[in-house]
């Protein structure tokens, strides 16, 4: 593997690259939706905060993950400050999983990230429903949350392989 | 039981308040601030609203940036896509060239009526023009399918304002900033277009399915049973949300839904048509309103003149038909007084041929039965060559016949 020189710039961007990554995906959605699969799409950034959270990455800053969910909200058109209350509604529940856990476990942290993430789904969905008067498909949201839940573990295992990065 | 509560409150407030060496704000100051800007949202609230103004004008920029490596394997993936397609698309195409040509004439015709009816009901009084504008951001969300353009205030564009590609219709603008604006397309969930369908001129409301096409949500009268297959959907004005006469897309009937299939592609938009109201000046107002009227003017007589440059064109291709029609009239009647002529030589033929067998029939009778008819001294009988005579010998074969 490549040894990365803690002094150096590349090794300084690299320890940002989550928030770096993030703030790429808000800005032009790492969803694979122009493969025209129906129904198919997933939210990466969900993904990502999660994951961090539960790690308590100290470069992971929170008013960082706040901002980007302003960016979100813009791109999508979402009335703003939604994704963004989602993404800290996801530090907290993570933080809270990370606090209580002695002993991390994958499969329980993905089923945790399960019901995270349909919990903010719902959250997101009512908000857009009742307050806004937005029509949406609520197939959308499900099949949405059921790709997000399958990609949990393939991407966990992608993280895993930067952490050991920065730990060399 | 009493530790593994405290355990569960201090886990729930060290998520909530506690900061990390790192951290500047805890997770609660920002879920607060986050839900103060949803209800200053909610409200309309005017620092959020320049607030979200600044924030789209930034992102919108930055977004089309971004996006340059993800378009450009998108791009590739859809070149390779046309490529494998290519010789069934070009065969497709020249079967619906075919088919355009032989429609072009009549279409012509309508185009020229249509003009001339939009004038009258004066869709043209209001001076408007289109603009081009480049798509910058066509992300799909899988929620909302909108699409954001490089104009925006500055380029007189308004909420509302209708959105082309080439002449169809593709959406409206629900969100406008300096130089960027939103377009919500046809196709999302929340879009409703009050449109005519043609033939039978059915009313009907169309909003989209959330994927790439648009459904029939509801018809004046529930007329959905006289709506047919391959029918055309224009604006119909209503509202005044959306000009009226701009074709929207085809009907497709399924077993559930009656969908429209949009006539443009919204996942290949790249430039689009921003229809902007022009603004007079009062100073030069009535020059303007004679230049304007001028050019009305002109604009009829062009049309007039393509009009009757169209009739023309149909007149000659009458006039030869006519005359085509007239020669072929002719021949036939010809045609007809021949076969008259054969069927009285035939009949005449047949007639003699009728004579003949007759005569030769009696010739036959008249040798075995001549003694029995002839009349003698001692026979009462028929003198020979009479009309009574033949009779009897014809009676006579009869007779003996059956």
């Amino acid at each position: 593997m490549i040894k990365l020189n803690k002094s150096n710039y590349f090794y300084k961007i690299y320890t940002w690259l989550p928030i770096i990554i993030l703030y790429l995906s808000v800005l032009n959605e790492y969803d694979l939706n122009y493969l025209n699969i129906e129904y198919f799409s997933f939210n990466f950034p969900l993904i990502l905060i999660f994951y961090f959270s539960v790690k308590g990455y100290l470069n992971f800053d929170y008013l960082l993950v706040f901002f980007a969910g302003l960016i979100n909200d813009t791109v999508i058109g979402f009335p703003l400050g939604l994704s963004s209350l989602s993404y800290m509604l996801i530090c907290i529940f993570a933080s809270y999983l990370r606090n209580m856990t002695i002993r991390p476990h994958l499969i329980k942290d993905w089923f945790y990230f399960l019901f995270v993430i349909s919990l903010i789904n719902s959250i997101n969905f009512s908000v857009l429903f009742i307050f806004f008067s937005y029509d949406l498909d609520i197939m959308f949201y499900i099949i949405n949350n059921l790709f997000t839940f399958l990609f949990y573990i393939p991407l966990n295992f992608m993280f895993n392989y930067y952490f050991k990065a920065i730990d060399d | 039981m009493a530790s593994s509560r405290d355990d569960f409150i201090i886990a729930i407030r060290s998520a909530f308040l506690k900061k990390s060496t790192k951290q500047k704000f805890s997770l609660l100051t920002l879920v607060l601030v986050s839900i103060v800007i949803i209800i200053l949202s909610n409200l309309d609230f005017k620092v959020i609203r320049y607030l979200k103004i600044g924030i789209n004008e930034i992102v919108y920029r930055s977004t089309f940036f971004v996006s340059v490596p993800e378009n450009f394997i998108k791009n590739s993936y859809f070149s390779v896509q046309q490529y494998s397609n290519f010789y069934e698309d070009y065969k497709k195409k020249i079967a619906e060239l075919k088919k355009l040509k032989s429609e072009n004439i009549s279409n012509e015709i309508l185009k020229s009526e249509n003009i001339e009816l939009k004038e009258l009901i004066e869709d043209y009084t209001l001076t408007k023009n289109k603009i081009l504008a480049k798509v910058i951001v066509d992300h799909k969300s899988p929620f909302l399918r909108t699409i954001i353009i490089n104009k925006g205030t500055a380029d007189r564009i308004k909420i509302g304002t209708n959105i082309f590609d080439k002449s169809y219709l593709v959406g409206r603008v629900i969100e406008v900033n300096y130089k960027s604006s939103r377009v919500l397309l046809l196709s999302d969930l929340n879009s409703n277009v009050p449109v005519s369908i043609i033939p039978g001129n059915i009313q009907a409301i169309i909003t989209g399915d959330g994927v790439n096409s648009g459904k029939i949500k509801y018809t004046k009268d529930n007329l959905n049973e006289s709506i047919k297959k391959q029918s055309i959907a224009y604006t119909s004005g209503t509202g005044s949300i959306f000009k009226s006469g701009i074709p929207v897309g085809k009907v497709s009937i399924t077993e559930k839904d009656i969908l429209i299939n949009f006539y443009s592609d919204y996942t290949q938009l790249k430039y689009v048509f921003a229809e902007v109201e022009l603004e007079i000046k009062s100073d030069t107002d009535d020059q303007v309103k004679l230049t304007t009227q001028t050019n009305t003017e002109k604009i009829k007589i062009n049309l007039l003149n393509e009009e009757l440059d169209i009739l023309n064109d149909s007149n000659v291709k009458l006039i030869e038909k006519n005359s085509y029609l007239n020669s072929e009239k002719n021949l036939l009647n010809q045609k007809i007084i021949d076969l008259q002529n054969q069927i009285l030589i035939q009949e005449n033929k047949v007639k003699q041929n009728n004579i003949n067998q007759e005569e030769l029939e009696f010739l036959r009778l008249n040798l075995l039965y001549s003694s029995k008819c002839q009349k003698s001294t001692f026979k009462k009988g028929y003198r020979v060559g009479t009309k009574e005579y033949k009779d009897c010998i014809f009676r006579r074969g009869k007779n003996i016949n059956d």
